[in-house]
């Protein structure tokens, strides 16, 4: 199990001595979750977890890779006003081995809300990932924010 | 491939069971779930280190800002997944369904509950302010621009005459039946988002028959419902594709209905490819959240509930020429009848009528015409004559369990493909225009219906849930009849003129036939008022029952729906105790005070049983179907075409002859809890009642007993023989609890008491549910549109068929 920790510096913290909290907009910005792994990937799952309840997660995009076509599941660990958001998402492919990514592949891109002017951290964790035969594999995820998609 | 979808199956569900009825998962399916529920990876297992920050080996670029220290720090931890520590509020009121009814003998527990949730309430109020004036605090600058920006736009278009004069005002026909008007209907700004160029005016229509219609340029293109039945339960996926036909950006707005029973649990917006999976939250942070995307020019997406069977999808910056579907996934069951399942689904929502004072009415207004309120929930109806782009197809892969005999519906279909015990119909292509709810029908084969009983466990948490089926027990039919008193309350409302109101008294016609001596009988009608054809119910006579044919013959239809006024004249007179009485509303239930009317019947319903008669073509099934829950009895509906004669010739000899009353269940093995409904009706031969619950422990045999008669029935269920998993119970069973918390609070006269929405919002959440209280909100993050949010388009919607414009809209 490994946790990737990103931070969000806010684009406003060279005027936040001079900007009231309650004034700031929320951000948006995209995330994408990029699965790295030298075996065709078929089913993986990794935990989001924001830092505090000014991170909220607004929506799950699908990778990539043809063979996961839909939006990833996911399902709550913790989605409450007040409580930092702490979700687990997941998919799975039947595609033949061959359809199956390998190598760096984005498998999520993960769209979020930000308040506030504070430094934000999301966490990322790997929980696992298989192979087409159900066999867990060598695997390690990295989150990289879309350029230009914070306002 | 079968141990590799075991395989994914375990490993998904294990940590998603909330959504592995979405997935399609089978959870149940091969052991190897308990490998995978323990997170932690095998020790042998070694990962490779991350790549250092800034120097990312995937193609999307080096990692950005990597937090606290700055370089991308990756720590291995222990896993919380499967913790279970966050024990939930549901489950502290798992068997609290009972205190319901008896909240006297729970008074110190109520008030130590109550003071607990109140400092919860605080709390989260607190928080809630605190966050929505956050999220809203630029955004009502950019706001209050755009509204400046309109204002001025729409007066230089009404300078130049491009956008005509000022709005009309409202008609004065006395036959018109809205009373609750907007405060001012020359506003029309609604949020900044009226028209606000010319492109988006539609001119008066014209009201010549002979010339074609009007194509009105509306978002909403098209509407694709894909439905899979299992037996009796439905899984339907509703693809709606909103565009942007004018050279502005624009909001699209779209109040539609789906069945009462639907549990939404799936929602995306697709955009082009991309699909964007929504989040289910709280309502006021979901619109929080959809109100601060769609001001900073993100495309975002809304799903809100305005009753359980009206909601409201809202899809911020489309761009000129643009398209943006939003994809609704909901789960119901199958209304059974006389051997014939019927799968409905509701294409409009029909004008509504709504009391003076009402808080939260759903106004009709013309095309270009929404109320100015914010508070009002408006549906616009486009003008005879008008037409959108907006079509729908609908297609229903159906495999029953059992042989099917016929297939029939409302609307013409085409059959793809026919099994032994399936089908794949689809709505032809002839007839999509969207104005009457689509019901399509099917006979299955077996003279004798067996109850049965379907379970699912989660396997995650172990809780179990159920549906039972309960058919009454064979050689029921010829029971003796009961002396019955029979009350006929008739809608006679502008809405019902025509064939509405034809049908009705045709149905109390046949009814009046079948009645004996030894009966008695009253009609009541009611508009804005009500009426009755006698003082006390008379005698089932020749001469009384000719009379009575007279009465109605003179009764017409005008004014508004009070229904409350007939509910209180049907139940509020006194009751015979030989007789058992019947209380039949006929009506379309155009109404926006539903839950005022359930509450009524439930403070007066006493030992009577009440027997809905929904009529038109796009009833209010939500408030037929709960009044007859409410009242014990059973709901039918009749289609523009049938015969109110016949059908309630058959339903007559139906209720008249209950099956099983005052029935009782033996759980057995279960430990059952939080059972829906929680009183069971009476059952009759032909309508089988769907009960649904919780259960702890293994699934065995269940025995219902109840008097049939004089006699005491019994029947045997045993569980459904075979192993599928149907994690879509757990979602049916929210559904169901959330409606039975929602009907005690109306009936109850708690409407301000936050116990109720704490458990409504938590049940909801927990399940994943969209609720009174709970939305779904999606935001397209990756890419800002250029400009301000444009202006908002509600999506008018044609009146029902068979409803009249001019006497339900005001212009």
């Amino acid at each position: 199990m490994k946790r990737l920790t990103l931070i969000f510096l806010t684009a406003l913290a060279a005027f936040a001595s001079e900007v009231h909290a309650e004034d700031a907009a929320p951000r948006f910005v995209a995330v994408d979750v990029v699965l790295i792994s030298d075996a065709p990937v078929a089913a993986w799952q990794f935990e989001f977890g924001g830092s505090s309840d000014a991170v909220r997660i607004v929506g799950v995009e699908q990778g990539e890779s043809k063979a996961f076509g839909d939006a990833p599941y996911y399902d709550r660990e913790a989605i409450r006003l007040g409580t930092a958001d702490r979700i687990v998402v997941a998919d799975y492919s039947t595609a033949d081995s061959s359809y199956l990514p390998r190598g760096a592949v984005r498998i999520a891109t993960l769209h979020l809300m930000i308040t506030g002017h504070s430094n934000e951290a999301i966490d990322i964790t790997l929980v696992t990932a298989v192979d087409a035969d159900g066999e867990r594999i060598e695997a390690s995820i990295s989150a990289t924010p879309q350029t230009g998609s914070e306002s | 491939m079968t141990k590799r979808l075991t395989i994914f199956a375990s490993i998904i569900a294990l940590t998603m069971a909330g959504c592995a009825a979405d997935m399609a998962a089978d959870p149940s399916t091969g052991g190897a779930g308990s490998q995978s529920a323990e997170p932690q990876l095998p020790e042998s297992v070694s990962l490779p280190p991350p790549p250092p920050a800034q120097s990312s080996t995937s193609e999307y670029g080096g990692f950005a800002d990597i937090g606290g220290d700055g370089d991308g720090e990756i720590i291995v931890t222990g896993a919380r997944i499967g913790d279970d520590n966050n024990e939930h509020p549901n489950d502290r009121h798992a068997n609290r369904r009972q205190d319901y009814h008896d909240r006297e003998k729970l008074a110190e527990e109520e008030e130590a509950r109550r003071a607990a949730i109140s400092a919860e309430l605080d709390g989260r109020e607190t928080e809630r302010q605190r966050r929505r004036s956050e999220i809203l605090g630029l955004d009502t600058q950019q706001r209050l621009l755009s509204e400046n920006l309109y204002r001025d736009s729409l007066a230089k278009n009404m300078a130049s005459g491009s956008i005509g004069h000022s709005l009309p005002a409202l008609a004065s026909d006395e036959e018109l039946w809205i009373i609750s008007q907007p405060a001012d209907a020359s506003a029309d700004l609604r949020d900044a988002a009226g028209p606000g160029t010319g492109s988006l005016i539609v001119e008066t229509p014209s009201r010549d028959r002979n010339r074609p219609p009007e194509i009105v340029p509306l978002p909403l293109k098209h509407t694709a419902v894909n439905a899979t039945i299992d037996g009796y339960i439905s899984s339907v996926d509703v693809r709606q594709q909103f565009h942007n036909p004018f050279d502005t950006k624009i909001e699209a707005k779209y109040l539609f209905p789906l069945p009462e029973k639907s549990a939404i649990s799936g929602f995306t917006m697709i955009i082009g490819d991309r699909k964007i999976r929504g989040i289910l939250r709280e309502k006021e942070e979901a619109e929080a959240i959809y109100d601060a995307a769609r001001a900073q020019g993100y495309r975002a997406s809304l799903l809100v509930q305005h009753r359980p069977n009206i909601f409201e999808q809202k899809v911020a910056n489309i761009e000129p020429g643009k398209q943006i579907d939003v994809e609704i996934r909901y789960f119901h069951t199958l209304k059974y009848e006389d051997g014939w399942y019927s799968f409905v689904f509701p294409t409009v929502v029909g004008p509504r009528y709504n009391p003076p004072g009402h808080a939260d009415p759903i106004v009709p207004a013309a095309q270009g015409r929404s109320a100015a309120s914010s508070a009002a929930t408006t549906v616009e109806y486009l003008r005879p004559g008008q037409r959108s782009g907006h079509d729908i197809s609908i297609a229903v892969d159906i495999e029953a369990g059992v042989s099917i005999e016929e297939i029939e519906a409302t609307h013409p279909i085409e059959t793809v493909s026919v099994t032994q015990s399936g089908a794949v119909v689809m709505l032809a292509d002839e007839d999509v225009i969207p104005n009457q709810d689509f019901v399509l029908r099917f006979q299955v084969a077996g003279e004798q219906m067996k109850s049965n009983l379907l379970t699912y466990v989660d396997p995650e948490t172990e809780q179990g849930y159920f549906t039972m089926m309960l058919h009454p027990p064979a050689g029921t039919v010829d029971l003796e009849r009961q002396p019955m008193e029979m009350v006929f309350v008739i809608d006679a409302s502008g809405s019902m003129r025509g064939t509405p109101l034809d049908q009705a008294k045709d149905a109390i016609r046949a009814a009046l036939d079948q009645l004996q001596p030894y009966d008695t009988f009253q009609i009541i009608r009611f508009s804005d008022n009500a009426s009755q054809f006698g003082n006390a119910p008379v005698p089932a006579s020749p001469a009384n029952i000719a009379l009575a044919k007279q009465y109605l013959q003179g009764v017409n239809s005008s004014g508004g729906t009070r229904m409350v006024e007939g509910v209180a004249a049907a139940l509020q007179f006194p009751h015979d105790p030989a007789r058992l009485r019947f209380v039949s509303f006929m009506t379309d239930g155009y109404i926006g005070n539903e839950f005022e009317i359930l509450g009524a019947i439930s403070q007066h319903i006493g030992d009577s049983r009440i027997f809905s008669f929904g009529i038109g073509s796009s009833t209010n099934r939500f408030l037929l179907e709960r009044m007859a829950v409410a009242g014990r009895g059973a709901a039918a509906f009749l289609g523009p075409m049938d015969s109110g004669y016949d059908l309630m010739s058959a339903f007559f000899n139906r209720i008249s002859h209950p099956a099983l009353r005052d029935v009782a269940v033996d759980w057995g093995s279960m430990a059952v809890s939080d059972v829906y409904p929680s009183n069971l009706p009476d059952v009759f031969v032909g309508r089988p009642v769907i009960v649904t619950g919780k259960f702890l422990g293994p699934a065995g045999n269940v025995t219902i007993k109840g008097r049939s008669g004089t006699q005491v029935a019994t029947i045997e269920i045993e569980p459904a023989a075979d192993e599928r998993a149907r994690p879509m119970l757990a979602k049916i069973w929210a559904r169901q609890r959330i409606a039975d918390l929602v009907d005690l609070r109306a009936m109850g006269g708690y409407t301000n008491d936050p116990y109720f929405e704490v458990m409504i919002r938590t049940t909801a959440l927990t399940h994943q549910l969209v609720s009174d209280y709970t939305s779904f909100v999606a935001v397209d993050a990756s890419e800002q549109t250029a400009g301000t949010y444009g202006v908002t388009v509600p999506q008018a919607v044609p009146v029902p068929a068979g409803v009249r414009y001019d006497t339900t809209v005001p212009e």
